[in-house]
């Protein structure tokens, strides 16, 4: 019961997204929107309810599950994107190479000069 | 006997007509999956969702069941990405304290480095002449699977291609970063956890919470402002 009182909390945000999202023709999900409204909503608030935390935390641990029917596709459609896969091999392989590099040297290079609060 | 014989080999498809066949083969897949990951020692380069796909793949390809009516069986389980997007916010909230105490860096980074990660890979993407439905399915593969759908089906991308891409970034990311930690080097676990989250999305994050629990810590919100961050960013700059 306490979990599914947090996951209506959950599915309330979800709708005020989604209808945030509808009313305001934005091009930006309702779950990313309900999120964001979430979370400022706790920092305003100052805490989370035991609940609300549970229902997430049993989220969270079954995402793979709700991912997975959008993974098994790709066996499937594979055959519609032959030709580019050199294409998005190449994006991949050397675009994640590139964006490592950059965000290490930028974070070595932020905290070299100046902040050093440590905890 | 023959009678029987054809209604066996018509019991996938009656079963398919409802949603239970197909959420009891992702069930069971996911399962069978986390065991054969432990079974075969926890690799880093093969996560178990890679496990679970390529054997519920097998099963739907062996059973015969139509990829459309499976999807349509899963939308019981995928209609819960949405409150489970929602759910991310909550870890978020609670690593708060770890903005606060390094928000410079942060704050110079994410937006540089998130849109980076996009922009690479368009661009090389681009360059080599995939097609615009292959490029909006690339521009997410930094975030976090349950809002990287959301932003592909906003820019008309393909799920299914987009989901393939976020988990060889995933675990490539992985790899470069262990690499380029060696090479630079980099020893300052919150930088190398900041980058886990930020590139390798869940995948890193994992990796990261091999490391340490600050490096975890800091993997999580790396993933979850890069999410938000592009999940916000893409939509608007693809419109231009």
């Amino acid at each position: 019961m306490p979990m599914l009182r947090g996951f209506l909390v959950l599915v309330l945000f979800f709708i005020l997204g989604e209808s945030v999202r509808l009313l305001l023709a934005l091009p930006v999900s309702g779950g990313v929107l309900g999120m964001v409204v979430i979370t400022f909503t706790l920092m305003v608030k100052g805490s989370v309810s035991d609940d609300l935390a549970r229902a997430s935390q049993g989220l969270i641990a079954v995402l793979v599950l709700l991912i997975m029917p959008g993974v098994v596709g790709v066996f499937f459609t594979a055959d519609q994107f032959s030709g580019q896969w050199l294409a998005v091999a190449a994006a991949l392989l050397v675009g994640t190479f590139l964006s490592v590099l950059t965000t290490l040297l930028l974070m070595k290079a932020v905290t070299a000069s100046g902040v050093s609060d440590r905890e | 006997m023959s009678e029987f014989f054809a209604r066996f080999q018509a019991l996938p498809d009656t079963l398919a007509d409802t949603p239970i066949l197909a959420i009891g083969l992702t069930l069971g897949a996911f399962f069978a999956g986390n065991w054969l990951f432990s079974r075969i020692g926890r690799p880093l380069w093969l996560p178990p969702v890679v496990l679970s796909a390529c054997l519920l793949s097998g099963v739907i390809a062996v059973l015969a069941v139509d990829y459309q009516d499976y999807q349509q069986g899963a939308r019981w389980l995928t209609v819960l990405l949405g409150p489970a997007t929602v759910a991310l916010g909550i870890p978020l909230y609670q690593q708060m304290h770890h903005i606060r105490a390094m928000w410079r860096p942060i704050v110079v980074t994410l937006p540089i480095a998130a849109t980076m990660a996009a922009v690479y890979a368009v661009l090389i993407g681009w360059a080599l002449g995939a097609t615009p439905e292959v490029l909006a399915s690339l521009a997410p593969k930094s975030v976090t699977a349950p809002i990287a759908i959301g932003i592909t089906e906003q820019l008309g991308g393909s799920v299914p291609l987009m989901m393939g891409g976020l988990l060889i970034t995933g675990v490539v990311a992985t790899l470069f970063v262990d690499l380029l930690a060696r090479l630079l080097p980099i020893k300052d676990e919150r930088i190398l956890g900041f980058a886990l989250g930020l590139n390798g999305h869940a995948i890193g994050t994992a990796r990261a919470f091999e490391i340490s629990h600050t490096a975890g810590a800091f993997a999580s919100l790396g993933m979850g402002l890069t999410g938000v961050f592009t999940a916000l960013m893409l939509p608007l700059v693809f419109r231009l």
